[in-house]
């Protein structure tokens, strides 16, 4: 005869329990039928639980199966993937809690929780969400345990003290293994397409776009560095080249025809020239800035740097123009080690090609931006002096710097240049580009991000509001150089920040930082949760196959299948002595009461201090024999003595808090007066 | 042949004893179908948060993992330090089911969801608490006629997650008798009593006298307290009759005829039966052995344990 094995209602509450737990996370982001769902099911479990209704049948439950299926299929448009999957994961999972009868089924649901706990952590990567799926997966153990104890005598509480014990002990083995396991590379490529866009760069710019992305004080990446830390005027963080302009939109471009291997080096295959001169350079230079940086998922290729950039190359590569860019879009966690040298010598000769292209403006448009590069030109023949005329026009001109400026169509750059000159970053950057290539120099636009925040001298943060552009021109004999017409107009922009530079000027344009929170615990708290975050970054979700290297290298020596297989079994084998000495230690089975405890601190200070008595001495014993070796003790004693059978006698139960603290004070007295009495001799 | 090794093996690890007390040497240890699907899902997450590139994940899987190595110990602890005793027994008639007590005795820590069974027979369940002891009657069912040893007692637990099973095959020095099935049979085999070998069925009859009384021992037949005196208050009392020596019955082994043994010990067993419903003096004679007269519940169990015990080398 099969028997089916019920569940223990005491398992019941814990089980319910972690199905909410773990379904919370998904009902927060999904779609709102998913709580609905989950509602009713809840409902009708307890109703079924009092005996008020029955399950119903095979039919309606299989209705609703569909149901749910159709549903989860209308809200994502698919089934597969990520979030679709998730949603259908969840729903099952209360699905099935609905037909919860025997014990097989609860194990089923047992399961399908520790997907759903993967899943949440698919999507939520914080501490706190760790901690968070922690705790589902004590509740997952509690039902565990309360299923496997059929028990009815058995409390509530105990399974939920078994499942924390348990999980904490298998704690730090869970850490030694995700210290050690190698991380090997992806089997085949999963990517998270959350279809939702991000803040940041792109790749093309046109007015008013880095204007919206000042308004996020979402963070970009962080910067670690190893030794010096640049001023906050050199932190120009490269992220990507604009190139073509047709006359309202700088896009990115290559010269025409040019293959992969001329613009991009991976580490792999042979060096390119230009890699090549650029890397010789390099190693008569002086050293540069060295720093890891940890991107945040930014969907995208382009990673950030100061010039110029070399690297590693994992998995990343460089590009002629100074910038890295990674082999995939930026995901997860992502983070890459850089050298970063200041080549200024001519290391690298503009190509024919490569010169046409940075000098490239449309046919026609903008005509009075045009005549007055003609005139700076027929005043200057050398390009360093025209770059410095045209600075100065920008110092010099009533030109402001607002985050909100006019709209302006057409010959955007006339408007600006002659009509308003009211913009940001983007606005000098484009137009002073467009005058050096109608003056006849190469230029380009560059944009990336520039300065970030110092946490605790620790390390750097870039946030999105950050975000800037500026140009660089390339002169004969110097090369590319940097040039920031944004730093001319408003110098504090570059010098402070952008939240320094609106803090200075006490005008109306303040008014979106207002909020940021300069309060200064707040600040504070936010630096310590932004400081938290950005070690979670580094060592929790950054551990990857470099880094794991890198750390196994400094604990390992060396490493090798062979070690890190003796590794992870030493520490297993380390792990299961030390904690079966702690579980089956039968001496810690034993309960004591508190009384017993008091009893043998007392026998211990007295064995300390001489006196050993046998492990079966009595009360009364031990006041006879403290009495003889001591005789001043005797009165403290003898009040230990009675106050300890007091307790130990009476019919009053156990005893409490107070009368312990009681019997504390006296042992004291007996101990302190042990100390008087030797003095006395 | 493999299973003979497996037994030889067992009874050298784990010879027969009254008292057991479970420790390494006794515990075997395996995961349960649902241990592994547990791994099979911790595998999953692994390859999951390999592919997604998610530490989270694998961090989840290793502490699934190491939740698992914990769960070996605490399985292993929930049967270790449980000590087994052999209790009483209770006979039965071949065919139908004795049953054997077995004591668990809990000494410093708690045994949980314990389940204890042999051969196939369903599984009891039972909890010990540290300090506690906790009896258990478990049947067995009786095949022949004889001393019947228990098979080795399957102890078995998963608690604490179910995903290990932890077990021992204990074999606890214990002895069930069984009695032999009764088989009627018109003639009683006895000396003495009616010149006809039939016994009259009324349940006093008026060829014994009155004796007087005596105190009450436990196995005395009901039938014959003094329930008057009783309920005038003087006490439980028994009321002796003097029998007639032509009235006592001999059921003898010899009487029984040309049939074999078994069948002639089931007709005096259902002699035996029949004889201490009606109340009625009997002794009884097998080779080599003699149940001097009496009646009464204490003598029918002798006289079926001497039954069960006919040809027993081992009689002690």
């Amino acid at each position: 005869m099969a028997r089916i094995y019920q569940i223990p209602s005491h398992a019941r509450s814990w089980l319910s329990l972690a199905i909410i737990a773990a379904s919370l996370p998904q009902l927060w982001d999904g779609p709102l039928w998913q709580a609905g769902l989950l509602g009713v099911v809840l409902v009708w479990r307890t109703l079924m639980d009092r005996q008020r209704l029955v399950l119903p049948g095979r039919i309606p439950r299989l209705v609703l199966l569909m149901a749910t299926v159709a549903a989860t299929f209308y809200s994502f448009g698919r089934l597969h993937g990520p979030e679709a999957g998730t949603a259908l994961i969840t729903s099952l999972f209360a699905l099935k809690y609905l037909e919860l009868v025997s014990k097989r089924d609860a194990y089923v649901v047992i399961v399908l929780g520790y997907f759903v706990c993967a899943t949440i952590l698919l999507f939520h990567r914080g501490p706190a969400m760790a901690l968070y799926v922690i705790g589902c997966l004590i509740l997952l153990t509690a039902s565990l345990a309360g299923i496997n104890y059929s028990d009815t005598h058995a409390r509530r509480r105990q399974h939920l003290s078994v499942a924390a014990v348990m999980v904490a002990q298998a704690l730090p083995l869970a850490v030694a293994l995700f210290v050690l396991v190698p991380r090997i590379a992806p089997l085949w490529n999963m990517q998270l397409d959350s279809g939702q866009a991000r803040t940041g760069m792109s790749d093309s710019m046109s007015p008013g776009q880095v204007s919206r992305l000042t308004q996020s004080s979402e963070l970009a990446f962080r910067v670690q560095f190893e030794g010096e830390v640049p001023p906050p005027r050199q932190r120009y963080w490269r992220g990507l080249t604009y190139s073509y302009f047709d006359g309202s939109t700088w896009r990115q471009a290559s010269p025409p025809g040019w293959r992969r291997e001329q613009l991009f080096y991976d580490g792999r295959g042979p060096l390119p020239d230009w890699y090549r001169s650029l890397s010789d350079a390099a190693d008569t230079a002086n050293t540069g800035y060295r720093y890891r940086v940890i991107m945040e998922p930014s969907r995208q290729r382009w990673l950030y740097a100061l010039t110029v950039p070399f690297t590693d190359f994992q998995g990343e590569s460089l590009a002629r123009d100074f910038r890295l860019v990674a082999d995939g879009p930026v995901n997860g966690a992502f983070s890459y080690q850089v050298r970063s040298v200041d080549v200024t010598p001519a290391a690298l000769p503009l190509d024919d090609l490569e010169r046409r292209l940075m000098l490239d403006l449309p046919e026609q448009g903008n005509p009075r931006a045009r005549a007055l590069a003609q005139r700076w030109r027929q005043r200057h023949r050398d390009d360093g002096a025209l770059v410095d005329t045209a600075l100065a026009y920008f110092r010099e001109q009533p030109f402001f710097y607002t985050l909100e400026p006019p709209r302006v169509a057409g010959d955007t750059v006339d408007r600006f240049l002659f009509g308003t000159r009211q913009g940001f970053c983007e606005h000098y950057a484009s137009s002073f580009t467009f005058l050096m290539r109608a003056a006849g120099i190469p230029a380009r636009v560059v944009a990336g991000y520039q300065g970030g925040e110092m946490n605790s001298g620790d390390y750097l943060q870039v946030r999105q509001y950050d975000a800037h552009a500026w140009s660089e021109v390339w002169l004969p004999g110097r090369g590319w150089v940097q040039v920031d017409p944004t730093a001319a107009v408003a110098p504090e922009r570059v010098e402070l920040g952008l939240r320094g530079a609106f803090e200075n000027a006490a005008d109306g344009a303040a008014g979106e930082f207002a909020g940021l929170g300069r309060l200064p615990v707040l600040f504070q708290l936010q630096q310590w949760a932004d400081y938290v975050d950005f070690n979670w970054q580094k060592w929790v979700l950054g551990y990857r196959q470099q880094a794991q290297r890198d750390l196994l290298e400094r604990l390992l020596g060396a490493v090798t299948p062979l070690r890190i297989g003796l590794a992870l079994l030493t520490v297993i084998l380390v792990f299961s002595l030390v904690l079966g000495l702690l579980v089956l230690n039968r001496r810690r089975d034993t309960p004591v009461s508190p009384l017993e405890r008091e009893f043998a601190r007392l026998h211990r200070a007295l064995a300390q201090r001489g006196l050993r008595a046998p492990a079966s001495v009595s009360a009364a014993q031990l006041e006879a024999a403290v009495t003889r070796r001591w005789p001043s003790a005797a009165t403290a004693a003898g009040h230990w003595r009675r106050w300890f059978e007091h307790l130990a006698y009476r019919d009053q139960g156990e005893p409490g808090p107070a009368d312990l603290a009681g019997l504390r004070r006296r042992r004291r007295a007996v101990l302190s007066s042990l100390v008087t009495s030797n003095r006395a001799k | 042949m493999l299973k003979q090794a497996w037994q030889r093996w067992l009874d050298r690890r784990l010879p027969r004893a009254r008292q057991v007390q479970l420790d390494q040497r006794r515990i075997f240890i395996f995961p349960t179908g649902y241990g592994f699907l547990y791994l099979l899902v911790a595998v999953l997450l692994f390859f999951g948060g390999i592919n997604y590139e998610n530490n989270l994940i694998l961090g989840l899987c290793f502490l699934m993992v190491s939740l698992f190595l914990v769960a070996i110990l605490h399985t292993f602890r929930n049967l270790s330090g449980l000590s087994l005793r052999a209790g009483a027994s209770r006979a039965g008639f071949v065919g139908g089911q004795g049953s054997v007590e077995v004591v668990l005795i809990a000494q410093r820590r708690p045994h949980r969801a314990l389940w204890l069974r042999w051969l196939d027979q369903p599984a009891q369940e039972i909890s010990v608490e540290p300090g506690e002891e906790s009896a258990l009657w478990l049947n067995l069912p009786l095949a022949r006629r004889g001393r019947m040893r228990p098979p080795r007692l399957r102890v078995e637990s998963r608690y604490p997650l179910g995903l290990l099973r932890s077990w021992s095959l204990v074999a606890l020095d214990q002895v069930c008798l069984a009695w032999p099935r009764p088989q009627e049979s018109p003639d009683c085999p006895a000396d003495g009593g009616d010149r006809e070998r039939r016994v009259a069925h009324a349940g006093q009859s008026g060829s014994e006298e009155f004796q007087g009384l005596r105190g009450y021992v436990p196995g005395d037949s009901m039938g014959q307290v003094d329930w008057k005196g009783y309920a005038r208050g003087r006490g439980l009392n028994v009321k002796l009759f003097e029998e007639p020596a032509s009235g006592r019955l001999w059921l003898r082994y010899d009487r029984i005829e040309g049939r074999p043994v078994e069948q002639r010990l089931s007709i005096l067993c259902f002699w035996v039966l029949r004889l201490s419903r009606e109340n009625r003096p009997y002794a009884m004679a097998l080779p080599g052995a003699e149940l001097p007269p009496g009646q009464g519940e204490e003598h029918r169990q002798r006289a079926l344990n001497l039954l069960a015990r006919h040809g027993d080398r081992e009689a002690d």
